[in-house]
Parts: structure tokens; C-alpha cells; sequence
């Protein structure tokens, strides 16, 4: 007995498998990847093998950075075109960037504790704006599990993305200046400079590479699973459930 | 503009006949600055040290309970349908709750602030009236991010969870720079030392009131 | 050299263990949704 189309409001996408070539071409790279930096990397002098951390830290980062980028935009998107799939994009990157952002936390305070004899340094810029970007989407992730309503849903989380998109360059701006104290010194955008040598940087960009792919084929899956819940809701909401 | 003061006008007679929130916000920071106080060994932490620090607590716990409230009492008999069946501007009934929830949080403010000086032996006089112009600052900003959240929170499940929870990241740069820079002044600096720090809070008061009175009527649609 | 080895094989783990227990966690999912989807459209 097939579906009927014509009593849903929505046309859902057909149904792809969650994980295909283009996720085992991810954690391929990934494992690969894994593999490169613990056998084929050379030990740093000064930190010994936890500098070997910084090669899933930083792609983990630059993997959140993507994840909740992707999730401004749909949300923006879905402000302006009102098209559910940019709200189901939305909260697919939104979870997908909630656990990069959870490893970037776990790794970033492993490498540390070694290095600056401390797990939580305030002062650290970029550390403090990920613990808050943690607390952004967590905030993003409950407010939608606390609505029913797609459209409220989906309109309420939008609002707060780009609430959250313009709160974090105050966010960025505060701690600069709580660490810089009364004398700051002029903010200057620097990209980051890795001052790493032949074949450390290779595994570097490479896992760079590596984890953006890896984060997108989950928002990819992920994404996938939210057209399937979509569907079995207006089914179940059809048959009156 | 005149609708949004009779928004506001509306709020704060009803609470000022109930009185509860009021009430409640104004004993939770007495217990504060009192329970505080009696936290820390005042001769290794001097209360003037504490007190800026007590400050920002006190503030924000009452700006909390203020704004859990602004909503809710809507929720109750869905007032708010009435207010959306007329023909005030939705940007207006955001600006009259928040108008609103600022005279509130001024009125626990204007009580919670001398009694802090008196309390914990804090230099009165110019610091003070630079600290309060920064609280009112901080306040603002506050306010603003707190209303739309607490419009957003009365609809879904868990209210009461949702509003402290969201507000947080978006409180956080309001009190880092408020809180640092009501500690220099309190240390006797100059106010153009700190003129950085309020120029954030400004800048973040108007970001956040623009961008939330825009955002607010997104809350309401049917 | 310090030994580091410590930090850099839990950091590793706990970072195979994560990522590999999200996409995991998709999978089933994703399974329970097209079980539930299976039964309903059967129905």
C-alpha cells in the first residue's frame, strides 16, 4: 500500500541511504589521517607526544566552525524562504557542530594541562569563545526539543541563530578585553600561522582536509535522518497517532 | 511609541497591585548581599572587594525572576491574544515588556544598590553614581535579550529551564565588560580608562534592542 | 623530552570513541525511524 501523497502539505525528498561512498570516502581520510599522525609524524622536542593533539583540536574546531556556519545560514535562509528544508539543515549542522565543539572542549584541556599546567585557562581567548559557542548550541538544540509546532519550531530556532551569529562578536570583543586588561592592544585579525615544519604541517593541512570532509558526510547523514523523522511525523500524524 | 508606554504602563500596574515578583526579587537580593557577605572571611576578602561581585549576581537573579514573569502573566488568561487582536504594532508590545521590565528591575535596583554601599562600607559618591549609570547600561542590554527570550520560553515546554539557559552566552558580554569596568571605577580609575568597555555595552544595547524588536514579531505570527 | 604519551593516547581515543558513537548513533537511528516508517506504511 503506497502513501498517499496528495493528503501531505509537504513534499519530502525520497528516502537515500544515511551512509554512502561519500561517507566512507570521509572516514576513510579520517582513518588515514589517524594513521599519518600517530605512525608516519614526527615527536615535537618541547611537548613530547601530546603536541600530536593538535592534529584532531584545530580540524576539529575548523569542523564546528563549518557545522554551525552551515546552521546560521539555513536559518536564515529558512527566515526568509520559509523552506522547511532549510530549518532541517539547520538543526542537522547545529548537532553535528554541538559534538565538534564538544571534542575541540575535550582535546583542547588534554593538550593544555600538560603544557600550561593548568585544564582551564579564562584568559584564552579562543577557549572561552568555544565553551560559549557550546552553550549557543546546546541553548539552540533544547529550545527546539521544547516545541511541538514545526513552524514555531522552526521559526524560534532560526531567531535564535541569528541572535547567537550576533552575539559572538561581543562575545570575542569581552574576553579579549577582560584578558588584555586596561591596556589593550589593537585587535588585529591574524590568520592562524602554523609554524610547523615539512612533514607536521603535511599531516596538519591533510587532517584539515580530513575532518571537514568527515563533518560534512555527518551533516549529510544527519540531515538524512531528519527527512526520515519528517516523513514517519506526517505519517503518524495522518494516521492520527 | 505611545503604544509601547502603554504596554509598559499596563505590566507594571499589575504588578504593582500583586506586588509578588517585586517582592520576591527585592528579599532574594537582600538574601544575597547578606549571604555573601557572611560567605568569605572578611579579613582575607574585604567586603569592598566582594561587593562589585555580589552586585552582578544580585542583578541578573532579579532580572531573571522580572523576566520569567513578563510572559507568564500573559499566558495565564492568553492575554496576549488581546493584545494582538489590537492595533498596536507588535515591534510596540516588545518595547512596552521590556520598557516595563526595565522600570521593574530599576525599582529593585534603586533599593539593592544603597543597600550594598551601606552593607559592605562601599565608597558613596562619584564611583558610586558612575557604577549606577553602568548598571543602567548593562541593564538595558539585559532587558532586551531577556524580554524576546522570555516571549519565546512562555510558548514551550520548559519555560522555566529555557530562559536562564538561552540568556546565558547572551549576558555574558554585558556583565564581562560592566563588571570590569564597575570594578576599576570602584578602584578609584578614571572613567576614560574604562571608556572601552562602555562603549561594547553601548554598542551591544543598540545591536540587541534593534535586533530583538525586529526578531519579536517572528515570536507571534499564527 | 616530556612524556606526554598520556594525554596524546586519551585525547586519540576518546576522539575515535566520540565521532565513531555519533555516526553510530545516527545509524540507529536512522533504523528505528525506517522500522517505525516499514510498520506504518505496511498498516
Amino acid at each position: 500500500m503506497s502513501p498517499s501523497s496528495s493528503s501531505s502539505t509537504v513534499a519530502l525528498p525520497e528516502s537515500k541511504p544515511i551512509f554512502d561512498w561519500f561517507f566512507a570516502l570521509a572516514v576513510a581520510s579520517v582513518v588515514g589521517i589517524f594513521i599519518r599522525a600517530i605512525y608516519f609524524t614526527p615527536l615535537e622536542a618541547l611537548q613530547g607526544a601530546a603536541q600530536k593533539i593538535y592534529y584532531v583540536h584545530v580540524p576539529s574546531a575548523v569542523g564546528a566552525y563549518i557545522a554551525v556556519s552551515i546552521t546560521a545560514l539555513s536559518a536564515l535562509t529558512y527566515l526568509w524562504l520559509r523552506d522547511e528544508r532549510a530549518d532541517r539543515m539547520a538543526e542537522a549542522s547545529a548537532e553535528v557542530g554541538l559534538i565538534f565543539t564538544t571534542m575541540v572542549l575535550i582535546t583542547g584541556p588534554l593538550w593544555a594541562h600538560r603544557i600550561w599546567g593548568a585544564w582551564w585557562a579564562w584568559w584564552d581567548l579562543r577557549l572561552t569563545l568555544t565553551l560559549f559557542l557550546w552553550f549557543l548550541i546546546i541553548g539552540y538544540l533544547i529550545l527546539r526539543g521544547a516545541i511541538e509546532d514545526p513552524a514555531m519550531r522552526a521559526r524560534y530556532s532560526a531567531v535564535l541563530a541569528v541572535l547567537a551569529v550576533l552575539v559572538i562578536p561581543f562575545i570575542h570583543l569581552s574576553v579579549y578585553f577582560q584578558s588584555a586588561g586596561l591596556h589593550p592592544k589593537p585587535i588585529v585579525l591574524q590568520p592562524e600561522k602554523p609554524k610547523l615544519p615539512g612533514e607536521m604541517l603535511t599531516t596538519f593541512l591533510l587532517s584539515m582536509c580530513a575532518f571537514s570532509l568527515f563533518c560534512l558526510a555527518l551533516i549529510r547523514a544527519r540531515y538524512r535522518l531528519g527527512v526520515d523523522r519528517d516523513r514517519l511525523a506526517i505519517l503518524e500524524a495522518e494516521r492520527g497517532l | 511609541m505611545a503604544a509601547a508606554w502603554l504596554v509598559a504602563r499596563k505590566d507594571l500596574a499589575i504588578e504593582f497591585r500583586t506586588r509578588t515578583a517585586f517582592f520576591s526579587a527585592l528579599v532574594f537580593s537582600v538574601l544575597a548581599i547578606t549571604i555573601f557577605y557572611f560567605a568569605w572571611d572578611p579579613s582575607v576578602v574585604t567586603p569592598t572587594d566582594r561587593a562589585p561581585g555580589v552586585l552582578w549576581v544580585v542583578l541578573t537573579f532579579s532580572a531573571l525572576l522580572g523576566l520569567q514573569r513578563s510572559f507568564a502573566l500573559e499566558e495565564h488568561d492568553r492575554g496576549i491574544d488581546a493584545l494582538l487582536v489590537s492595533p498596536i504594532a507588535r515591534e510596540s508590545i516588545y518595547l512596552g515588556k521590556a520598557i516595563g521590565n526595565l522600570i521593574f528591575l530599576c525599582a529593585i535596583q534603586v533599593i539593592a544598590i544603597p543597600a550594598l554601599a551601606l552593607f559592605y562600607n562601599m565608597p558613596v559618591g562619584r564611583p558610586l553614581l558612575v557604577v549606577s549609570g553602568i548598571v543602567l547600561l548593562a541593564m538595558i542590554g539585559i532587558v532586551a535579550v531577556g524580554t524576546l527570550f522570555s516571549a519565546m520560553a512562555v510558548n514551550t515546554r520548559l519555560a522555566e529551564l529555557l530562559l536562564p539557559m538561552l540568556s546565558l552566552p547572551f549576558f555574558v558580554p554585558v556583565l564581562m565588560n560592566a563588571a570590569q569596568a564597575a570594578t576599576h571605577i570602584f578602584a578609584g580609575r578614571p572613567v576614560a580608562e574604562v571608556s572601552h568597555l562602555l562603549k561594547i555595552l553601548i554598542a551591544f544595547d543598540i545591536v540587541f534592542v534593534t535586533a530583538c524588536t525586529l526578531a519579536f514579531p517572528f515570536t507571534l505570527e499564527e | 623530552m616530556p612524556d606526554t604519551t598520556g594525554p596524546f593516547y586519551a585525547a586519540y581515543i576518546i576522539t575515535a570513541l566520540v565521532y565513531s558513537g555519533y555516526a553510530l548513533s545516527i545509524w540507529l537511528r536512522a533504523k528505528k525511524t525506517r522500522e517505525k516508517l516499514k510498520t506504518l506504511e505496511n498498516s
